[in-house]
């Protein structure tokens, strides 16, 4: 009886299943975007686009609007494209993209991810089952080696700058992070989260041991230093995000540099001047955040329509310059038409992947004003083996600094 | 035993001989909704909870996580989430029952429903907005502080700051003490009048009829109270998360960052086995309950 019932269940599910499948699947019915691995073997960039204009809809998952400026990149995708972009918890971490993976059901899966080094060393390491889909965009060339699975199922896509950001009417203005220890900025510094939670933070901390005669393998001045910061009254624990700097909690903060425009633009609304610089002590850069496709996107042509378009070094025209008759034209016109991902991150004051390659080539747009790396600035780097050995050190002291 | 008022419920039934049964299947019925939500929202998860803390990241059985729990700074964090939820529930709870004693006793009608409605709205109040709304009132540049400032005191003259665990707790009264009027109003409702107005014509004074009479009756109520703001406050995560970046180690704030942080990673597991103390705490913290709801029956019977 209750066997038999399961044998219907499962007769019922197959047949919705393989409904659903018909329905998604794409007029060409001989390409399965969902195992296609670059754009030759999705039949050109034409096949690719009407196949993910089909779809509708993309899922992403933890892109804040002013994160990097992928509310410009969302915007013009679905401005050119007319594909939907659902953004599932735009605040959330990375340990939430994967575990949204792992337990979400079919229709909610992200079908692309942008998480953190230390949260893609938890799904790539061995005898890890590989959960997303390889696929190759036309750049691949170009994205450093170190930041890329050979097979093609990680690859970086920018990563940022530690900035000082500050109240205009802080006086004087901050410089350098050694500038913090300055008794006129009593309960004004603060962090833009907990350095044991965000990476941004934890970078901070960082950051602020390179100006203090720290290195990438010692991380204990910077750890000293807020010690001092805390004990001298300047730090204030409070969370430095947009609203607590409205309501004059803290400010002065450390933030990646590709958070500066939104953050200014957020801060005029609130009726205040915020500043960006970068530390003349320090010029910290971040490791790349990681994109991939995941292996069960409800939308596979979408997702890598998605990928080539992050990817893409064109200079191209933004979300407001998009006309009527451009989203006539061809898929591969339309693409060669907008301004490609890269160039996006740039504009938001991020350092695309690509950033090298694009130098060489002079594809690369003018960031931001005002975020110029100091002249003969060393830029530091840490590895992620070494910023897994700072982290134990920030995460056994921080709690009871 | 509750058998009287399952007979009320009852009562043609209750009059045959052999109900018995009927009852109790009337009784089984209607417990079973709460015994599966019990099974689904409590059993099932601290089960899972129990069971992966004893797991690594493979699913092999290891007793690791509990070791490193054991040790700093997660003993701090212990400390420190204990301090912060007696301290602020027993200065949460003694004004609460003073203001729930002269409500309940002297308050008028109105009055009584005026601040019960106003403590359930206020005791429902918590995490991010509850810390925005004190981080606006109170920070550095707060409307309150710039109120009292014009009235020539200044919260920020000495070592005082909101983001600290002295901030926490004065941030918890604001929903502690109204759920304590909330909770213990009905206890003090329980004290009749009479049994004072008896009390005094034995001749017992006022003081001898609160020490013989009054606060044991009050007592078992008052801790158990304590204990439920106790709870509040151990186990409170998204208020102390917002107002202090990390920097006081709290448990509930420790398993944030091991299940959902983008530094720490794979260390799950361990935040299972500080979830597991925190169950044991909560359990510990029963027993001074049990022992005196165990003497207080005793002579209510």
């Amino acid at each position: 009886m209750r066997a038999k019932r399961l044998v219907a269940l499962a007769v019922a599910a197959v047949s919705v299943v393989s409904m659903s499948v018909a329905v998604a699947a794409p007029s060409s019915a001989a390409t399965n975007f969902c195992t296609v691995t670059d754009l030759k073997t999705a039949g050109g960039m034409d096949a690719l686009v009407a196949a993910a204009k089909k779809e509708g809809t993309l899922n992403v998952i933890t892109l804040p609007r002013d994160w990097a400026n992928y509310g410009e990149a969302m915007d013009l995708f679905t401005k050119a494209f007319g594909i939907k972009i659902v953004d599932d918890n735009p605040d959330g971490s990375s340990a939430y993209e994967l575990q949204t993976i792992a337990t979400a059901p079919a229709a909610k899966q992200p079908d692309v991810v942008d998480i953190g080094v230390s949260a893609l060393n938890t799904v790539t390491g061995a005898g890890r089952p590989s959960i997303f889909a390889p696929y190759k965009v036309s750049t691949w060339n170009h994205i450093p080696n170190v930041w890329k699975d050979p097979a093609g199922a990680w690859y970086g896509d920018y990563s940022g700058i530690i900035a000082l950001s500050y109240d205009s009417t802080v006086s004087p203005a901050p410089t350098k992070i050694s500038d913090l220890t300055n008794p006129a900025y009593k309960g004004m510094v603060a962090l833009g989260g907990d350095p044991t939670a965000a990476q941004m933070s934890f970078l901070s901390v960082f950051a602020a041991a390179i100006a203090k005669g720290g290195s990438v393998t010692n991380i204990q001045p910077g750890l000293d230093f807020f010690k001092t910061l805390k004990s001298n009254g300047n730090f204030v624990a409070v969370n430095g995000n947009g609203e607590n700097y409205a309501a004059g909690a803290y400010k002065i903060s450390l933030s990646w540099n590709f958070n500066a425009p939104g953050a200014i633009a957020s801060a005029k609304k609130a009726g205040k001047t915020l500043k960006f610089v970068i530390p003349t002590d320090a010029v910290l850069q971040g490791t790349p955040y990681i994109q991939a496709i995941n292996k069960k996107a409800p939308h596979c042509a979408a997702a890598r329509l998605w990928e080539e378009f992050l990817y893409s070094e064109n200079k191209g025209i933004t979300s407001a310059k998009v006309t009527a008759a451009d989203k006539k034209l061809s898929g591969s016109k339309l693409f060669a038409k907008i301004m490609g991902g890269q160039n996006i991150f740039v504009s938001g004051g991020a350092t695309p992947i690509n950033a090298p390659a694009m130098i060489k080539a002079k594809s690369i747009i003018d960031g931001p004003e005002g975020l110029n790396i100091p002249k003969g600035a060393k830029i530091v780097q840490p590895n992620p083996d070494q910023q897994d050995a700072a982290k134990k050190l920030v995460v056994a002291q921080w709690p009871t600094l | 035993m509750n058998q009287p008022e399952i007979s009320t419920l009852d009562r043609k039934g209750a009059s045959k001989r052999g109900t018995l049964s009927g009852q109790s299947l009337g009784l089984i019925l209607g417990v079973l909704p709460l015994v599966a939500f019990m099974g689904v929202f409590f059993f099932w998860p601290l089960w899972s909870v129990l069971w992966s803390s004893f797991e690594d990241n493979f699913g092999a059985f290891t007793l690791k996580n509990f070791e490193v729990a054991l040790g700093e700074p997660y003993r701090t964090a212990f400390s420190n989430s204990i301090t912060l939820g007696l301290i602020s529930a027993i200065t949460s709870a003694i004004p609460g029952a003073i203001i729930a004693y002269i409500i309940e006793s002297r308050g008028s009608q109105k009055l009584r429903q005026f601040i019960a409605s106003i403590s359930s709205v206020l005791s429902t109040t918590g995490g991010v907005p509850l810390a925005f709304m004190f981080i606006a009132a109170y920070g550095a540049e707060g409307s309150a502080t710039a109120l009292l400032r014009a009235f020539g005191i200044n919260i920020y003259a000495g070592s005082f700051t909101l983001y600290s665990l002295a901030g926490v707790i004065f941030v918890y009264s604001y929903f502690m003490v109204p759920t304590m009027v909330i909770v213990f109003s009905p206890a003090v409702h329980g004290i009749r009048r009479e049994w004072q107005e008896a009390a005094k014509n034995l001749g017992a004074t006022t003081a001898q009829f609160w020490r013989r009479v009054g606060i044991p009756l009050l007592f078992p109520s008052f801790i158990s109270s304590l204990l439920l703001l106790f709870a509040a406050a151990f186990s409170a995560y998204a208020t102390a998360r917002a107002m202090t970046s990390g920097s006081v180690a709290l448990v509930p704030l420790m398993i944030g960052n091991l299940v959902d942080g983008n530094v720490i990673n794979d260390q799950m597991n361990l935040g299972k086995a500080l979830a597991m103390g925190m169950v044991i705490v909560s359990l510990v913290a029963m027993i001074p309950y049990l022992l005196i709801q165990r003497r207080a029956s005793r002579w209510q019977q």
